[in-house]
């Protein structure tokens, strides 16, 4: 009985060694992270915006000023290159430019972005259907974006205000403004006449946008809205042609929209 | 002024008509306030003020008033409607109750009426306030007890008939005020009427810093209420209460709302017992409703043409409460329970003007939201040798709920839903007194009282609630809080000398309610002019400290005098600080061994007087000094606070039997001041002052 015991003692004794080899877990490796930085960077024909000054000439011939410009960048999406996405939402998810806030010429992200080859940066242009709600701003500047209900209700997606000389050399102003759109019965533009709206907003993959992250360092990386593609390519924008304002012009919207696939690239990375 | 001049005249012709009956009565002018219940043997800080402490003082809101209380403050957000704090525990956190168990639950999510100002100061026969979780018996207390006790008509032996009245008169704000009230009865049936009304402009700050500042804190409020009393046999009485508060055009500089109406009503019904058989002692039961109407907005602000708001709210509460007074020799046992059924809803109305169009959004802030709570209390005191102990325990089962639809979940993390919350609360408190000499008290309290989380705090959605310039969330789900906090006071009573007291205490809070920023990308604030959104949540633990000394003269000389100082240090272990660059979070660290915000600093109060004419004519100078507040919270951005000195004169002249007058001066050299935990102006970085130099003068009339 007593070598019974001794057996059974040095068996589980035994088995709790290797048991106990067995279950250790390797420990997982301890993830890094950096920071990043976006800033964001204004040209017109490849120098920078020199706003309130009539210096411009667009593909369609006309002479323009820009005044202001504000918009909304939201879900920046950085793809890193073992395929995994890492979406910026930890604190903020819409981002709002100004070129009249110098603190809103930049974004320092709240989220820990972890450590890795990142090949390129995405994002919508814009607010998606799903977040851009009426009334979720409440303070300046962002309020100010509000897009009225009555015509889709949520706010700009962008807001370029400026001037430009019309075919008689007179200037007139323009408010190229991109926002939900509408469609209307017989096309004619009545509130009353609504009978759809259209989310406009729209995806933008940064080309030439790969850079790494390292581990407590902040990778600094510019975005350029370079303002004259918005006019011509694929499409020449004729501001003689959709006049002052687009709000509820859903062709003319339309049209900028698709012209804002090559409005943004990437600067400088640092 | 000429309105003020014939309500004044007014109220003395119909004082003077009722002359007829006048009885015994006669005003007490208490010349010297003993802030401290330096006499009573209880093993913790009572402070009881009396009617005749309160006769002649410049009281425009009761909440402003207990700020005179040694480490009492109040947290200001316009002219009136101060809200008190107990060594840095606030709201909630104190059980604030009227006539020993009346709870009115305050309409305004931003807290522009608190409990403490649904009774006017003219209407008070007393204050009770007890500093720490050792008073269980009016509900569960975390930080302290703050009682309110009105004015109660009695019996008479034969019908009499009795009248008060008061007008009061300030500069700076031009305010005034009138009160009355009617009283008498018989042997069997007794009754009161008041009725009060209080008019006030907007006050200028001090200009000892080369310029003053005019603040919109300007307010109109008018009560009135009746109670009757029926004695159907000896040592048997039953009263029935009736009381209506109303506030109009209450501004709050420090809030993004005004009071534009608030409408409370009060009704009770007592029934009390004494020397029911040889055992028990006696029996108090009573019941109550209070219901507030509280309508507030933004049209007295600037940006009322594009941007409207307007929130209304319904609160309710109904409750009661019975206890028993028993006594076997030296035994003296109080037995208890009582209940509260609290139910508040209410709305917010956002309109735009934008673009030539208008949006108009609403959205709740609270859904038919419930909070029961119903408690089992127990007191025991007995004598033994030279030592006295004092013991008390409770249960409490809390339970909320709301009809919110709200449900808040990001990556899987649950912010807000809508489930029920349930808890058992058991609070004790266990204190001894041993007189070590004669007259020479050493008293050691320990108590934990536990505390469930407010209406607010569990079900508010998206209202600057804080200090802070931030929306607040509220948290269905959050703990309750547990105060576990020791006291050790040292008394000494003489008859020549006078009376001084020492204490100090700890507190240690468990689950203390705090509250974390949250990202805009889970839910964005609806309040203009704030930087984000918070939501309520426990924190582990934090700590309490503080000390607090008093000194009053004897009673028995012509002269007198008092000194008391009071300090509080609140830290908490653990906290995240967010970093804000340019408006925007981007990153956080973690701090430890932050200070609390909202912690008032260490002030003392100075004063002295003297009774000519047989007491008739009493002046009293104080001098209060408050230190800097530089130990505050980093992880709140909480900026400090510098400190002060003030010198306040008065004079109270009993000038025949029926009529007294108070005048005075307060803030003497017009020092442009304020405290600690006065809110910032909304939108701004800046404090709201305290009133420059205020000169006042009431006048008395009893018969």
């Amino acid at each position: 009985m007593k070598s019974k015991f001794l057996l059974l003692s040095a068996f589980f004794a035994l088995y709790g060694l290797y048991g106990c080899k067995d279950k250790q877990i390797e420990p997982e490796p301890a993830k890094e992270y950096g920071k990043v930085k976006f800033n964001f960077t204004h040209l017109v024909d490849g120098l920078p915006l020199d706003k309130d000054t009539m210096i411009y000439t667009n593909a369609a011939g006309n002479n323009y000023e820009v005044d202001q410009l504000m918009y909304f960048i939201s879900d920046v999406t950085l793809h890193n290159s073992d395929g995994s996405t890492k979406l910026i939402d930890g604190w903020k998810d819409i981002n709002y430019v100004d070129i009249d806030l110098p603190a809103k010429l930049s974004w320092s992200v709240y989220d820990d972005i972890p450590v890795g080859t990142y090949n390129s940066i995405s994002f919508t242009f814009g607010i998606s259907e799903a977040k851009n709600i009426t009334m979720m701003y409440v303070n300046p500047p962002e309020v100010n974006m509000m897009w009225p209900s009555i015509l889709g209700g949520g706010y700009h997606y962008m807001m370029m205000n400026g001037k430009w000389k019309d075919t008689a050399n007179v200037i007139q102003n323009f408010a190229f403004h991109l926002g939900i759109g509408q469609l209307y019965h017989s096309n004619v533009i009545n509130t009353d006449s609504i009978y759809a709206f259209v989310q406009n907003y729209f995806n933008v993959e940064l080309p030439n946008s790969t850079f790494t992250i390292e581990k407590d360092k902040t990778r600094q990386i510019e975005i350029i809205m370079n303002i004259d593609s918005w006019f011509k390519t694929p499409y020449v924008y004729d501001h003689n042609y959709w006049g002052s304002g687009i709000m509820q012009n859903q062709p003319a919207m339309q049209m900028a929209k698709d012209n804002g696939f090559d409005v943004f690239t990437t600067g400088l990375i640092q | 002024m000429k309105k003020s001049l014939f309500i004044l005249v007014g109220l003395l012709g119909f004082s003077f008509v009722l002359k007829a009956q006048i009885t015994q009565d006669t005003i007490k002018l208490t010349p010297f306030e003993v802030r401290d219940s330096i006499l009573k043997k209880v093993p913790y800080l009572e402070c009881k003020i009396l009617k005749e402490q309160l006769d002649g003082e410049d009281i425009r809101d009761v909440g402003d008033y207990l700020r005179t209380i040694p480490n009492v403050s109040g947290v200001r957000k316009g002219g009136v409607s101060v809200d008190p704090v107990i060594r840095g525990f606030k709201f909630s956190q104190l059980n604030v109750i009227l006539d020993g168990g009346v709870r009115v639950e305050n309409g305004c999510p931003n807290r522009m009426d608190p409990v403490s100002s649904h009774v006017e100061a003219e209407d008070i026969e007393n204050i009770e306030v007890v500093k720490g979780p050792f008073m269980l018996k009016y509900g569960p207390a975390l930080g302290g007890v703050i009682n309110l006790v009105s004015k109660k008509p009695h019996p008479y032996e034969k019908f009499e008939i009795h009248a008060d009245a008061l007008y009061g008169f300030e500069t700076n704000w031009n305010g005034q005020r009138e009160h009355i009230s009617v009283y008498g009865g018989n042997k069997k049936i007794y009754f009161l009427l008041t009725g009060g009304y209080r008019d006030y402009g907007n006050y200028q700050s001090g200009n000892s810093d080369g310029h003053d500042t005019t603040f919109n804190s300007s307010f109109r409020k008018y009560n009135y209420g009746a109670k009757l009393g029926y004695s159907p046999k000896k040592n048997h009485s039953i009263m029935l209460s009736y009381n209506e508060i109303h506030g109009r055009d209450v501004l709050y500089p420090a809030l993004p709302m005004d009071e534009k109406s608030d409408d409370t009503r009060m009704i009770a019904l007592d029934y009390n017992v004494v020397d029911l058989s040889s055992i028990i002692k006696s029996l108090d039961v009573k019941i109550y409703y209070s219901d507030v109407d509280h309508v507030m907005d933004n049209s007295h602000r600037a940006g009322w043409d594009s941007k409207q708001m307007v929130s209304v709210v319904d609160a309710s509460n109904i409750g009661g409460r019975a206890e028993m007074g028993m006594q076997i020799k030296k035994h003296k046992i109080f037995v208890g329970l009582d209940y509260e059924n609290i139910y508040k809803d209410g709305a917010r109305t956002m309109t735009m003007l934008m673009m030539g169009t208008t949006t108009v959004k609403k959205a709740n802030l609270w859904k038919e939201a419930k909070t029961q709570n119903i408690g089992l209390f127990a007191e025991y005191k007995t004598l033994f040798s030279s030592w006295e102990l004092d013991a008390a325990l409770r249960l409490d089962y809390n339970t909320a709920n709301s009809e919110d639809t709200l449900k808040l979940i990001k990556n899987e993390v649950e912010y807000f839903n809508d489930l029920p919350s349930n808890y058992l609360n058991f609070s004790f408190s266990l204190g001894i007194t041993k007189e070590i000499a004669s007259g020479l008290y050493v008293s050691l309290a320990l108590g934990r009282g536990t505390c469930s989380p407010n209406m607010l705090e569990r079900f508010i959605k998206l209202m600057s609630v804080g200090y802070d310039n931030f929306d607040y969330l509220g948290n269905p789900q959050l703990k309750p809080e547990k105060n576990n906090e020791a006291d050790l006071t040292l008394k000494y009573v003489n008859d020549k000398i006078g009376s001084f007291y020492l204490n100090g205490f700890y507190s240690y809070v468990q689950d203390y309610i705090g509250a974390v920023m949250l990202p805009s990308s889970v839910i964005m604030p609806q309040t203009a002019g704030v930087l984000g959104v918070k939501q309520f949540i426990n924190v582990k633990s934090v700590g309490f400290t503080g000390v607090e000394f008093g000194y009053t003269t004897a009673e028995k000389y012509k002269w007198g005098g008092s000194i008391v100082a009071a300090y509080t240090y609140g830290y908490i272990p653990t906290v995240t600080k967010y970093i804000v660059t340019g408006g925007s979070v981007t990153g956080d660290t973690v701090l430890k061994n932050d200070a609390l915000s909202e912690i008032p600093p260490l002030e003392t109060t100075v004063s002295f007087f003297y009774k000519f004419l047989k007491g008739k004519l009493v002046p009293k100078i104080s001098a209060r000094i408050v230190a800097d507040q530089r130990h505050v919270s980093e992880a709140s951005y909480e900026p400090y606070t510098p400190g002060f000195a003030l010198l306040n004169f008065s004079v109270k002249y009993n000038i025949v039997k029926y009529v007294s007058v108070a005048a005075g001066v307060n803030n003497m050299f017009d020092r442009a001041y304020y405290e600690h935990l006065n809110r910032k102006i909304i939108g701004t970085t800046g404090k709201l002052y305290e009133p420059g130099r205020v000169f006042y003068i009431n006048v008395n009339v009893k018969i």
